[in-house]
Order: C-alpha cells, then structure tokens, then sequence
C-alpha cells in the first residue's frame, strides 16, 4: 500500500514531530474509552453486533470485548473476565505497547523495549487467539465460562 | 498489493544493525492483537498469522520475507480496523436514517 503511493517530499517545516502519532492514537483510544465507560454496550441497539456473530451466530476472539471492557472501565475486572478474558489479558499489553511507541518517538528519556520481539512470541499468541476461539464455542462445561 | 518484495529499503527505511548484527523489524504483532480483540472480525487472525512469520524468517537470514509479512499483518490490521470502522459508520447511518424515517412520518 505504501509501495503504490509515490513518496511526495514534505518540507521540514510541515512535517509533524514522531510523537504525534502515539499521542493521536491515544487521544482516540481514551476518547474510546469515555464512551465505552459511560454508555453502556449491556444495552441492545447502542452498538453494532459483531459482524461475525451476526452471520455465522459464534463467538469470534473479540465477543464481548466491549461488555467486558465497559466492566474493566468501571473496576468490576471479575465481570471483565466474564465477558471476554482475552481482552483483559490484551488491555495492559496494548497499554504497555502505547508507552513503549511513546518512549520510541521522544528522544529523550528511557526506550522501552517493544513487546512480540521474542521468537516464540506471536505464535504463542496465535495459538493462544485460536485455542480461545474454539473453546469459547464448545457448548459443555468447563468451556461454557468463556462465553461472552 | 502488487506482489513480490518491496526494494531494499522501501518500507520504513533500511533496518538498523546492517552486517553482523540481527536486523530489527517490526512484526506489527500488537496491531494485529488490538484489531483481533476490539474489531470483532477475524481479520485480525490473519494478521496475526503474518506477524507470527516475521521473528522466524528474520532468525532465518531472510530479511526479505520478513518485510515482506510484516507488511502483510500490517495490511490486514488495516483492513480489519478499516472493516469495523465502515460497519459503526453504516450502523449509526442506518439510525440517523431511520430517526429521520420516524421523524418525518410521525
């Protein structure tokens, strides 16, 4: 995608400093947040459904991401888990990751490391995403808790 | 996505470290995680996949490859982020719709 744009040169003086990416995104992301915090996704009809739960009627990785985000937002992480443990597992990952970009884009201070640098890393996470979807799904317990 | 390898250099310019050193490159795993877990399609999946790649092409010596997935989970991170911003956008357009739909017929 980047390839098929042609590089336009922007001068100096218009080229916006490293860290505005990170603070963009992290405007979005909180702004996301208050949203999410204050209106309340239990209530059907305020938020889409989730497009592959509507066609197929399973549960993707992400069901219940905003139910249970909506839960962490307001300190109740027992019913955040409930909801979708894979989003609290993710939450102080993503966090960390903006910090980390942060820390990248300012020259000065302490460069934390970026997280998924290990080996093994994304495919833990892989076979973490997929052995999740498919146990959510299975209708007996145990697995029925990781419903959303 | 046109195909093949992108030149040298072409995508965020040459990895840092050169010879002897292991290159860096960014495998865009947590993009990939964050669309996976809040854009509620698959997608992200798919990105994860091509993250999951580029670790082990780069341990391997092919820089190439290894670009060449991370421009891939790259690319499906978008296009999953990109997906679930249309549906919110269709979804509260259908509403506006539908509000104006019984504003006026009321």
């Amino acid at each position: 995608m980047t390839q098929l744009l042609p590089r336009v040169p922007v001068h100096p003086l218009l080229r916006l400093p490293a860290v505005a990416a990170p603070l963009a995104v992290g405007a979005v992301a909180a702004a996301s947040c208050v949203v999410v915090a204050l209106v309340d996704p239990n209530q059907p009809g305020r938020y889409p459904l989730c497009p592959f739960y509507a066609v197929t009627g399973r549960w993707c990785p992400g069901c219940g991401s905003l139910r249970g985000l909506h839960q962490l937002l307001n300190g109740n992480v027992g019913a955040a888990l409930g909801f979708n443990p894979l989003m609290v597992l993710a939450a102080p990952i993503l966090v960390y990751s903006w910090l980390a970009w942060l820390s990248r884009s300012v020259a000065a201070g302490p460069t934390l490391p970026r997280f998924g640098t290990g080996a093994r890393t994304p495919l833990v996470v892989l076979v973490v995403v997929l052995a999740f979807w498919l146990l959510r799904n299975l209708a007996w317990a145990p697995f029925t808790v990781l419903a959303p | 996505m046109g195909g093949g390898y992108p030149p040298p250099g072409g995508y965020g310019g040459p990895p840092p470290g050169g010879y002897g050193g292991q290159p860096q490159i960014n495998n865009n795993l947590v993009w990939a995680i964050l669309t996976t877990v809040f854009c509620c399609l698959p997608l992200g999946i798919v990105s994860i996949v091509f993250a999951a790649q580029v670790n082990g092409k780069l341990a391997a010596g092919d820089v190439a490859g290894a670009m060449d997935s991370a421009k891939k989970a790259k690319t499906w991170a978008m296009a999953s982020a990109g997906v679930g911003v249309v549906l919110v956008l269709l979804y509260v357009a259908v509403f506006v719709f539908l509000g104006a739909a019984s504003f006026v017929t009321s």
